[in-house]
């Protein structure tokens, strides 16, 4: 009996199941065949911004009849790992987010496709973010929302913050004459992070790391060299038994700091009483900054390419744009977009969109990370330690790295 | 479910000599035993057997994770051993573990055995002081790594307050290469108490009468601990310095939580790689630097040299208590 029962019960199970499948896939058809997209993303980081991408996934639907866009959302540090084993078992989504560092190893292998021309107008587009998605001159993603760093300024400590290096230079020097306990900047440290930033610094003398289509090495030039001499120049004023403190930028131990607009937020939450703002980076020739952020591919391996195309149409154009990206905690790549819509960042994030018509693309090459972290966080080290002075260690930075490439100049 | 098998010894049927028990399948009460086994079977093959194996196939490749691996035989652990422009920190990584090995290991036994000393000389509250001792064991890593860097701070750190009460100027602790290791091991023997409660159980099962003989003839607390206490706990210091050296040369957590610090900061091992442990290294070139099949190496590398220092210790160590 308690046998027969089971059974019934079992096949009910099965029946409901069935029937809720069969509903499913009516629903969707609305008479034509639906087309399912897949999408890939990093994991909300607010319920709003859940809300956001939803309004712009109804809306492309809509917009498209018979398509449905189906949004997968990964934990930010989990995406390459999942990425790479979805890659290795064939179940690739169509199209999603790729770190920037990834684009070009994933363009040499073949893995993503290049974008086909009239997809995307260049023009549109922030220069700096755009070129984080080419690969030997050529596109092979769309940016969907970017980041920089700028340099955060105590009011108290500094008035009027300093455009160029000699007054970076001279007002960190009063900062800590006026009060020994207090440093002038954070100086970056020679670290993975530290050498993330630094890139921006080398372009504000006019630099740029390397020079791809030519397999040249430039970190070790003359605005290398002087940027890097900057840092060192600032340490004397900017101690670090004071700046390894903790926030010590947030607890006004420290005038100034480099950093990016996720430490606005913080910096606001936790430390409510401290009067701070943002000003871009300053430079000795030329306005520069680095960049980081997100870009978004369409996959060999996907299915539907055209209408993945239009979906990162439809994430950067000038409506869209603007609230994607400021639910994804960056800033809008899209030129019209960020014009029109600056009033509705806040006044300490006005400097980042101002870094980013400047900013410069990392070198587009597979080994990037590695280089960043292995060779040229440890250079910088070692002349901010008083080790070796700048050009030397960046003279045997640039050397190992051109081994390590197989370029000889 | 055993009694048939004891019923059956070969000694009790004399009547069929030379004919032994045959071991393996086929038998109802193996069936049952391979049964019982077989969560555990499964779970030895699936998550540690097959991947270990495949680790040490995807040693002898170049695998970035997503495409074909390329077989490349030695290649990678000759690299390793002796391409400083590919692989510039291993050494450095080498040494770090070790020195860190080195200073944490006697640090933690130390620390260990120092408190299982305390708690088994109190009467009242020992339970209290060996969950208080103990907490820092269950404390979640990323707790751990925000605390100590708190302690460490340069500036409002409580460590460097302490020491400048007895006169010891302040320190950069985490900053300066050369006290790294040193402020890591400390936090290990902060997290001792898995040694201690082994400790512990170690003191409690010294006889009483062997301390009472050894009070009779004269010998006084230290003769006691030199003569009496240290001997009889030789085995448990012997499995505590073999598992403390083999977890020693895996540290990673620690260090991890310690140096990633911000979530915007890259962990590159602490100033001028003086903190980059060997596991470390190996996790950067797995999931940083996608190059699975150096990683892979490594791994193995660290695998026979656990196995040679584990095997040196159980030949050269006295492991019985006297």
């Amino acid at each position: 009996m308690i046998r027969r029962v089971t059974g019934a019960a079992a096949a009910a199970v099965l029946l409901a199941g069935l029937a809720a499948c069969g509903g499913g896939s009516e629903e969707g058809g609305a008479g034509s065949a639906t087309t399912e997209l897949t999408y890939w993303m990093f994991q909300d980081r607010t319920p709003q911004a859940g809300e956001v991408v939803e309004k712009i996934r109804t809306d492309f639907e809509k917009a498209n009849p018979g398509v449905k866009v189906n949004i997968v959302k990964i934990p930010k540090d989990d995406y390459n790992t999942k990425l790479g084993s979805a890659l290795a078992g064939n179940t690739v989504p169509d199209v999603g987010i790729l770190d920037q560092p990834l684009v070009s190893r994933f363009a040499q292998e073949g893995t993503i496709k290049e974008v086909p021309a009239g997809t995307l107008n260049e023009a549109d587009f922030w220069e700096g973010a755009l070129n984080t998605n080419k690969v030997g001159g050529k596109l092979y993603g769309f940016p969907i929302d970017h980041t920089a760093v700028a340099l955060f300024y105590n009011k108290a400590l500094v008035p009027t913050p300093p455009k160029t290096w000699d007054e970076l230079k001279s007002i960190s020097a009063g900062i800590h004459q006026k009060d020994p306990k207090v440093a002038g900047i954070v100086v970056p440290k020679g670290d993975g992070y530290g050498a993330w930033m630094w890139p921006g610094v080398v372009g504000g003398a006019g630099g740029q790391m390397v020079d791809e289509a030519n397999k040249k090495i430039l970190f070790d030039q003359a605005p290398a060299v002087e940027a890097l001499q900057l840092w060192v120049d600032l340490l004397p004023s900017s101690p670090r038994e004071i700046t390894d403190s903790d926030q010590a930028f947030a607890n006004g131990l420290a005038g100034m700091m480099i950093s990016g607009p996720w430490d606005v937020a913080t910096i606001k939450d936790q430390f409510p009483d401290l009067d701070f703002n943002v000003a871009p980076l300053p430079y000795k020739t030329t306005p520069a900054g680095n960049i980081g952020g997100e870009n978004a591919v369409v996959f060999t391996k996907g299915k539907n390419e055209a209408l993945a195309w239009k979906w990162l149409q439809h994430l950067t154009n000038s409506t869209n744009n603007t609230t994607l990206a400021q639910a994804l905690g960056g800033f809008p790549v899209n030129k019209e977009a960020a014009e029109r819509d600056a009033a509705t960042f806040g006044e300490q994030q006005q400097a980042f969109l101002e870094q980013l018509k400047v900013a410069q693309a990392r070198p587009a090459l597979p080994q990037w990370i590695q280089i960043n972290d292995e060779i040229i966080a440890p250079a910088l080290e070692s002349a901010l330690s008083g080790k070796m002075t700048a050009q030397e260690s960046l003279t045997d930075a640039a050397n190992k790295t051109r081994a390590l490439l197989g370029w000889n100049s | 479910m055993a009694s048939p098998v004891v019923a059956q010894r070969p000694a009790e049927t004399p009547a069929r000599p030379g004919r032994r028990r045959r071991p393996g399948i086929g038998r109802r009460d193996h069936l049952i035993g391979w049964l019982l086994i077989a969560p555990a079977l499964v779970y030895f093959i699936i998550f540690l057997l097959y991947p270990a194996l495949a680790a040490l196939y995807y040693s002898f490749t170049e695998w970035d994770l997503h495409s074909a691996p390329i077989w490349v035989g030695l290649q990678n652990y000759t690299d390793l051993f002796f391409d400083d422009v590919k692989y510039p920190h291993f050494w450095k990584s080498v040494q770090v573990t070790l020195q860190y090995t080195l200073v944490a290991v006697p640090l933690t036994l130390i620390a260990a055995l120092g408190q299982a000393l305390l708690i088994n000389s109190i009467r009242r509250g020992s339970n209290l002081f060996r969950l208080l001792l103990f907490l820092p064991v269950v404390t979640a890593e990323a707790a751990v790594g925000a605390i100590w860097r708190w302690l460490y701070d340069p500036q409002y750190g409580l460590v460097n307050a302490v020491l400048g009460l007895v006169g010891i100027p302040r320190q950069n602790w985490l900053n300066t290469p050369e006290l790294v290791i040193p402020a890591l091991a400390f936090i290990a023997a902060w997290q001792c108490g898995i040694s201690m409660i082994i400790y512990l159980a170690g003191l409690k099962s010294i006889p009483e009468s062997i301390r009472e003989a050894a009070v009779i003839d004269g010998a006084g607390p230290v003769q006691r601990f030199f003569k009496v206490v240290v001997p009889m706990l030789r085995p448990t210091t012997f499995y505590l310095v073999v598992t403390g050296i083999i977890a020693a040369l895996q540290v990673f957590g620690l260090v991890y939580v310690i140096f990633s610090g911000g979530g915007n900061r890259s962990v590159t091992g602490g100033p001028e790689q003086s903190g980059l442990a060997y596991v470390l290294h190996i996790y950067l070139y797995a999931f940083r630097y996608n190059a699975m099949g150096a990683a892979c190496a490594m791994s193995f590398i660290l695998l026979v040299f656990i196995m040679i220092i584990t095997f040196v210790q159980f030949k050269f160590m006295k492991q019985e208590a006297s």
